[in-house]
């Protein structure tokens, strides 16, 4: 009788003790796709940005309050996603983290709405829905931006164009690179380009051979692809397989810099709104110390955009006062300017009607042959976020 | 093809037994650092060794039991196959070929067609692989054993032909295989996850070839990828990853048993 007294109370402290804990953190709920056919791309933002928060956890937390992150995979299905999100609501998350494919958007959002929670992108897509004027509880920090990317590059391409431009055009048959890639075309004839043929490819195809022959048989001489990366780059060494010696613009994702050194290409193009590591700016240096320190299995040059987000998150809960409320967070993320210490052209800003930001800068990037080395050929562009 | 001539059972995990030979090259090519044969000489070792070891711990416990019941060993083999290899290697690209040190470079063939050098090595160690097959299979003492045990296995047993040594040696040949592709498909291109993707895409092949039939198999896979190159230059290139399955359709209406199968072996099935 006294024995199970004993583990009755001793069990009643645990469980106190725990929830004491969590009452006492600042809890941030996360469905990504840590596993399944995009983890490359959603992973390593995750891991970095649980890297930087155990970082400013070590440090003291935020306002004296720990970070205590949930991390849920949803493997890029929308139905386990939906299922983490009502997970993540019931463990009382403040704020949901979504990196993952844009079917998991749906589901995920169904349930914030419902529980009247924000929901952050950060990796993932910018949904529309971001753009002003923004969607209340909707939030994006991810680098790339829907017709603003293609702006940026064809801007760059009529700079750089000595001669008339015939544009061929390329993307993955998803519906947000499609959409973007038309989009592109018809920028493109408003430029004086003439597009001479786009190709779609299927996700994912295991030879990129027939895309990359139709392109060449219309003779660009330049591609632009918008595209995860895996489409953008197979695409290109495949023209570069049947002898096009054009020029190619494309998208820096997270592994474009490791990338270029890897494909030597003094006509390959990257463009985006990360800076590269070879900047070796401070941040870069913290950046390195803490992933070493969480003993990360990814390359360095892949974590900006997961340590964005983590500081994004540090500025949010910074902002929110103790004791935090989903609403709190909310009104915290409607007025939020984050310092990113040279990672991006310029600060991060929300607005209560912007709620992707409200200047995107663009740099553009090459592998130079004669320097053995991938240079800037382009420095900070802005393209200010309209309505 | 090989597997299933010989034991009747069909592998669904062959995409994956081709990805990890690929990141069976991958590994070597790192291990052996500047010694690029090495590296190939023993990844080519791994796979027979990994094909072996399949049977000899898994497929072998189906021996007997229903044909139905080993195919869905081979399903959850190719599940546990592909977690391990994320878990192991992670999510993200691998460059088999930068790994060995080597550039695929692009060659000319009659003045206007262009080919990867990689490519080349692909089509050359396919012809390679089959007449090596057929010699094998024709000629040697294994392959004749492994080719009764694929007619009557009961017979052959009963004439003190081995069963599982020969099931083991189909197993690790039809890896072996399976891995080679892997490896120069990861050398062409790049290696990730979704490599098994090809792997789904060489089942129309054999089966519109003819599953028990080597030649079929070789009959099939360029009808299939034919159909797939030509419909996606002159019609839609969204039409490249239903093409094979509909080709497969087709030939399952006309002619169920394949280009060059038995016809018995459908009734089997």
């Amino acid at each position: 009788m006294r024995r199970a007294l004993g583990i009755a109370v001793f069990t009643a402290g645990v469980v106190a003790a725990g929830t004491g804990a969590a009452q006492d953190a600042y809890v941030i709920g996360v469905t990504a796709g840590m596993t399944g056919p995009a983890a490359a791309t959603y992973a390593p933002v995750i891991d970095a940005m649980k890297a930087y928060l155990d970082h400013v956890n070590a440090k003291g937390g935020i306002n004296g309050r720990q970070v205590r992150l949930i991390i849920t995979d949803d493997a890029g299905e929308p139905s386990r996603a939906g299922a983490n999100a009502k997970r993540l609501i019931s463990e009382k998350a403040l704020m949901v983290v979504n990196s993952s494919l844009s079917s998991t958007f749906a589901p995920i959002l169904a349930e914030t709405k419902r529980a009247g929670i924000p929901l952050y992108f950060a990796g993932a897509v910018c949904p529309k829905e971001t753009y002003p004027p923004a969607d209340p509880l909707q939030f994006c920090s991810t680098a790339f931006g829907a017709t603003l990317d293609s702006q940026a590059a064809l801007a760059f391409v009529r700079s750089q164009a000595k001669e008339p431009v015939r544009l061929g055009l390329a993307a993955m048959a998803i519906p947000i690179a499609r959409s973007e890639i038309d989009y592109a075309e018809g920028l493109s004839k408003t430029l004086g380009m003439t597009p001479v043929e786009k190709q779609i490819t299927p996700p994912p195809a295991p030879d990129y051979t027939p895309f990359a022959t139709k392109l060449k048989e219309a003779n660009p001489n330049w591609v632009y692809s918008w595209a995860p990366w895996v489409s953008q780059v197979r695409t290109f060494e495949a023209l570069r397989r049947l002898g096009w010696n054009g020029r190619y613009v494309t998208w820096a994702h997270l592994n474009a810099e490791e990338e270029l050194v890897r494909l030597k290409d003094g006509e390959l193009y990257v463009f985006g709104t990360n800076a590269f590591f070879q900047d070796d700016l401070p941040i870069h240096a913290e950046i390195r110390a803490v992933t070493h320190k969480a003993n990360l299995k990814y390359p360095t040059t892949y974590l900006t955009e997961g340590f964005i987000a983590g500081l994004v998150i540090e500025s949010v809960l910074t902002n929110t006062p103790w004791p935090p409320t989903p609403a709190k967070v909310t009104a915290a993320m409607n007025n939020l300017k984050v310092d990113l210490k040279g990672l991006r052209g310029g600060p991060l800003e929300w607005t209560k009607d912007n709620h992707f930001r409200t200047r995107q800068y663009y740099r553009v990037w090459k592998w130079d042959p004669a320097k053995q080395a991938v240079v800037r050929v382009q420095d900070w562009v802005p393209i200010d976020v309209k309505q | 093809m090989l597997v299933y001539r010989v034991s009747r059972v069909i592998s669904l995990a062959h995409g994956e037994l081709m990805m990890l030979g690929a990141y069976g090259l991958f590994t070597t090519a790192s291990l052996f650092s500047g010694h690029p044969l090495v590296a190939i000489a023993v990844s080519a070792v791994l796979a027979v060794t990994v094909g072996g070891l399949v049977y000899l711990a898994l497929m072998r416990r189906m021996t007997g039991e229903s044909v139905l019941a080993a195919v869905l060993a081979t399903i959850a083999l190719g599940i546990l196959l592909r977690g391990t290899m994320v878990l192991v290697w992670g999510p993200q690209e691998r460059h088999p070929l930068q790994a060995l040190g080597w550039a695929n470079t692009s060659i000319s063939i009659g003045g206007t067609a262009k080919i990867s050098a990689v490519s080349l090595t692909l089509v050359l160690a396919t012809a390679a692989v089959y007449l090596g097959l057929w010699v094998f299979l024709r000629y040697t003492r294994w392959g004749i054993r492994m080719r009764a045990a694929g007619q009557n296995a009961l017979l052959a047993a009963q004439r003190g032909i081995g069963l599982h040594g020969i099931y083991a040696l189909a197993w690790g040949l039809a890896t072996f295989t399976g891995g080679l592709a892997g490896m120069l498909i990861a050398c062409d291109s790049a290696l990730e996850q979704t490599m098994v993707v090809i792997g789904l895409k060489a089942f129309p092949a054999a089966l519109v070839g003819g599953l028990d039939s080597l030649a079929g198999a070789l009959v099939g896979s360029l009808v299939v990828a034919a159909a797939e190159v030509l419909l996606i230059h002159y019609v839609n290139p969204l039409l490249s990853d239903v093409v094979p399955f509909l080709v497969l359709l087709a030939m399952l209406i006309v002619r169920p048993w394949g280009l060059f199968g038995t016809r018995e072996e459908l009734d089997r099935v």
